[in-house]
C-alpha cells in the first residue's frame, strides 16, 4: 500500500499520472535502473581497463569467455560440486548444533550460564586466527574444511535461537499452562513457532559465515573447490578465470539466501503481511 | 457443599528495593454450581489476580482454593480459561487453537475434530475453523477463545475480561450471545470485568473489589430473572437493572 501511494507520488511529479496506481510497473522501473546500472559499471569497467596489462586485470569480456571456457570443460561444475557438498554438509550440521543448543540454552537456565561466556567469546573473535591450530588437530582434508565451516557458522545460530527462545512472549506459556500442555507440546507448539523467525534470521548470517569459512578454507587447507580456483589461476596470472569461481560464490550466496528466505516464509504462512 | 470456595486467600508481590505489594488480602467466597460471578473493581483491585490464581497460572502466597471440597494446586482440566488478549497462538488456525486444548487435555487427534466442529457452532464460528487469528475480527478471535474452552469442557469457566478490547456495538453483541451460552449450559462461571453493564447484564452476584490492598468490598446479588437472554436490548431498560446498575456505580465511585 505504501509502496503504491509512494509511486504515485513520484510518477505525478514526474508527470505520468496514467501510472498513478501501478506498483507493477513501478517495479519494472526500478529492475531496468538496476540492470541499466549494471551494464553502464560492466561498460565502464571494460573500457578503462582495455589497455591494463592482462596478467594483472581482466575485463568483463574476458571472464565471460573465460567462464564460458571453465564451464564447457567441466572445471567450474565439478568445483561448485567439491565446495557445495563440503558446505551444504557443515552448514546443515551448524543449523543442528546450534538450534539444539540454542534451545537448550534458551530453555535451562544453568546450560545457558555454563556456556554463554564461552559462545560470545568465539562469535566476537576472529575464528581465522584458529585455523592454523585447527589444522594441526583435523588435518587439512575435508574434516578439517566442515570443522572450520560449522565454526563460522554456528554461533550467528545459537545466539539467535537463545533469543528467540527467551522472548517467547509470556501470554502464550500461559495458554499451554492454563490448558495443562505437556512440555514436549510447549516446545513444539508455542517456543519454536515463536523462535522461528529468530533462527531464520540467524540462519541467514551463518550462510554468509559459512561461505567465507569454506572459501577460507579452501584457501588455507588443501586447496581446492571454488577457493581452489580462484588460488591456482591468481597464482598463474590467468585472472580472467579467477574471476570465474567469484562469480559462481556470489550467485551460490545469493541463491541460498533467497532458498533460507522461501522456507523461512513457507512456515511463516500465519504472520500478518 | 459450594463448588468453588476461596478462603483467606492472599497474594504479595515482590517489588524491588521496597516492601512487597499486597495484590489480595485475606479473599474469602463460595460459588455454588452453575452461579454466574462477576468480579469488577478499579484497576489494581487484583481481580486478574484472583482468576489467575483459581485456574493456576500463579500460586497464592497463602490461603486455600477448594474445587467440590478439594484443594486446588495448579491448571486442571476442570477449569477452561478464557484470555483478555494475545489468548491465541496466532500460527494455529482457530481450528488448531482448538486442537491444541484437546490435545493438551490427552484427546487423539482423529478424535478432535468432532468436538472442534461443534464448540466452533456454538460460539457462530462454523466453517470458519481454517483460519488463522490474523484473518479474524477481535470479537472472532474471542469467541475462537470461548470456543477452546468450552472444548475440555471444563466444570468451570474463567472469563478475564474477555470483550475488554472489543468495540461497544460487538461488546454488547458478545454479552448477549454470552447470556444465551450460559443459560443454555448452566456451567460455572467467573468473569472479570471493568464494565458495570457487563456484570449486570451476565452475573447472578456482582463481586465488588477495592485497591490497595485487594479486598472483597462487597457481593451484590443481581435478581433480574433468567433467562434474561430473550429480554435482549429491553433486558438494560428493566427496572431492576437500572437499580442495579446505578448501585454498583455508586460503590465503585467510592472506591475510586
Amino acid at each position: 500500500m505504501q509502496r503504491s501511494a509512494q509511486a504515485s507520488a513520484d510518477s505525478k511529479s514526474a508527470g505520468e499520472p496514467e501510472a498513478a496506481s501501478d506498483p507493477n510497473r513501478q517495479r519494472r522501473r526500478e529492475r531496468l535502473l538496476q540492470l541499466g546500472t549494471l551494464v553502464l559499471l560492466l561498460a565502464v569497467w571494460e573500457f578503462a581497463a582495455r589497455d591494463a596489462n592482462k596478467l594483472l586485470v581482466a575485463v568483463p569480456s574476458d571472464i565471460a569467455i573465460a567462464t564460458w571456457e571453465l564451464l564447457l570443460n567441466g572445471e567450474l561444475f565439478w568445483a561448485t560440486i567439491d565446495s557445495m557438498s563440503t558446505f551444504v554438509l557443515g552448514f546443515v550440521i551448524a543449523s543442528i548444533i546450534g538450534i539444539v543448543v540454542g534451545f537448550a540454552m534458551g530453555t535451562n537456565r544453568t546450560v545457558e550460564v555454563i556456556l554463554d561466556p564461552y559462545i560470545n567469546a568465539l562469535y566476537a573473535m576472529p575464528l581465522v586466527a584458529l585455523i592454523p591450530i585447527l589444522m594441526l588437530w583435523v588435518g587439512i582434508g575435508f574434516l578439517a574444511k566442515i570443522t572450520i565451516i560449522i565454526l563460522f557458522a554456528v554461533f550467528p545460530v545459537i545466539i539467535n535461537t537463545v533469543t528467540g527462545v527467551k522472548n517467547v512472549d509470556r501470554h502464550y506459556l500461559d495458554i499451554g499452562k492454563a490448558f495443562m500442555a505437556s512440555r514436549f507440546m510447549v516446545y513444539r507448539q508455542i517456543i519454536a513457532p515463536y523462535a522461528l523467525p529468530y533462527v531464520a534470521s540467524g540462519l541467514r548470517i551463518a550462510l554468509g559465515r559459512g561461505i567465507i569459512a569454506m572459501i577460507v578454507a579452501e584457501f588455507l587447507t588443501s586447496i581446492s573447490g571454488l577457493g581452489g580456483l580462484i588460488i591456482n589461476y591468481t597464482n598463474a596470472f590467468e585472472t580472467a578465470k579467477a574471476f570465474a569461481p567469484v562469480l559462481v560464490v556470489a550467485l551460490l550466496a545469493n541463491a541460498l539466501t533467497v532458498l533460507v528466505q522461501k522456507v523461512e516464509e513457507r512456515f511463516g504462512r500465519w504472520r500478518r503481511r | 457443599m459450594p463448588k468453588l470456595s476461596v478462603r483467606n486467600l492472599t497474594k504479595r508481590f515482590p517489588v524491588s528495593g521496597g516492601p512487597s505489594m499486597t495484590a489480595l488480602d485475606g479473599v474469602d467466597l463460595d460459588v455454588e454450581e452453575g452461579e454466574f460471578i462477576a468480579f469488577v473493581g478499579p484497576s489494581g483491585c487484583g481481580k486478574t489476580t484472583l482468576l489467575r490464581i483459581i485456574q493456576g497460572l500463579e500460586t497464592a502466597t497463602s490461603g486455600e482454593i477448594r474445587i467440590d471440597g478439594k484443594p486446588v494446586t495448579g491448571p486442571g482440566h476442570d477449569r477452561g480459561f478464557v484470555f483478555q488478549q494475545y489468548g491465541l497462538l496466532p500460527w494455529l488456525t482457530a481450528a488448531q487453537n482448538i486442537g491444541f486444548a484437546l490435545e493438551a487435555k490427552g484427546i487423539p487427534p482423529n478424535r478432535q475434530g468432532e468436538t472442534t466442529e461443534r464448540v466452533l457452532a456454538t460460539v457462530g464460528l462454523k466453517g470458519f475453523g481454517d483460519r488463522f487469528p490474523h484473518q479474524l475480527s477481535g470479537g472472532m478471535q474471542q469467541r475462537v477463545g470461548i470456543a477452546r474452552a468450552l472444548a475440555i469442557e471444563p466444570e468451570i469457566m474463567l472469563l478475564d475480561e474477555p470483550f475488554g478490547a472489543l468495540d461497544a456495538l460487538t461488546r454488547e453483541i458478545l454479552q448477549n450471545e454470552m447470556l444465551g451460552l450460559t443459560e443454555r449450559m448452566g456451567k460455572t462461571i467467573l468473569f472479570v470485568t471493568h464494565s458495570v453493564d457487563e456484570a449486570v447484564c451476565l452475573a447472578d452476584r456482582v463481586v465488588v473489589m477495592s485497591p490497595r490492598p485487594g479486598r472483597i468490598r462487597e457481593i451484590v446479588p443481581i435478581d433480574i430473572p433468567r433467562p434474561r437472554a430473550s429480554l435482549g436490548e429491553a433486558l438494560r431498560d428493566t427496572p431492576e437493572y437500572v437499580a442495579k446498575r446505578h448501585q454498583l456505580w455508586n460503590q465503585l465511585m467510592d472506591l475510586v
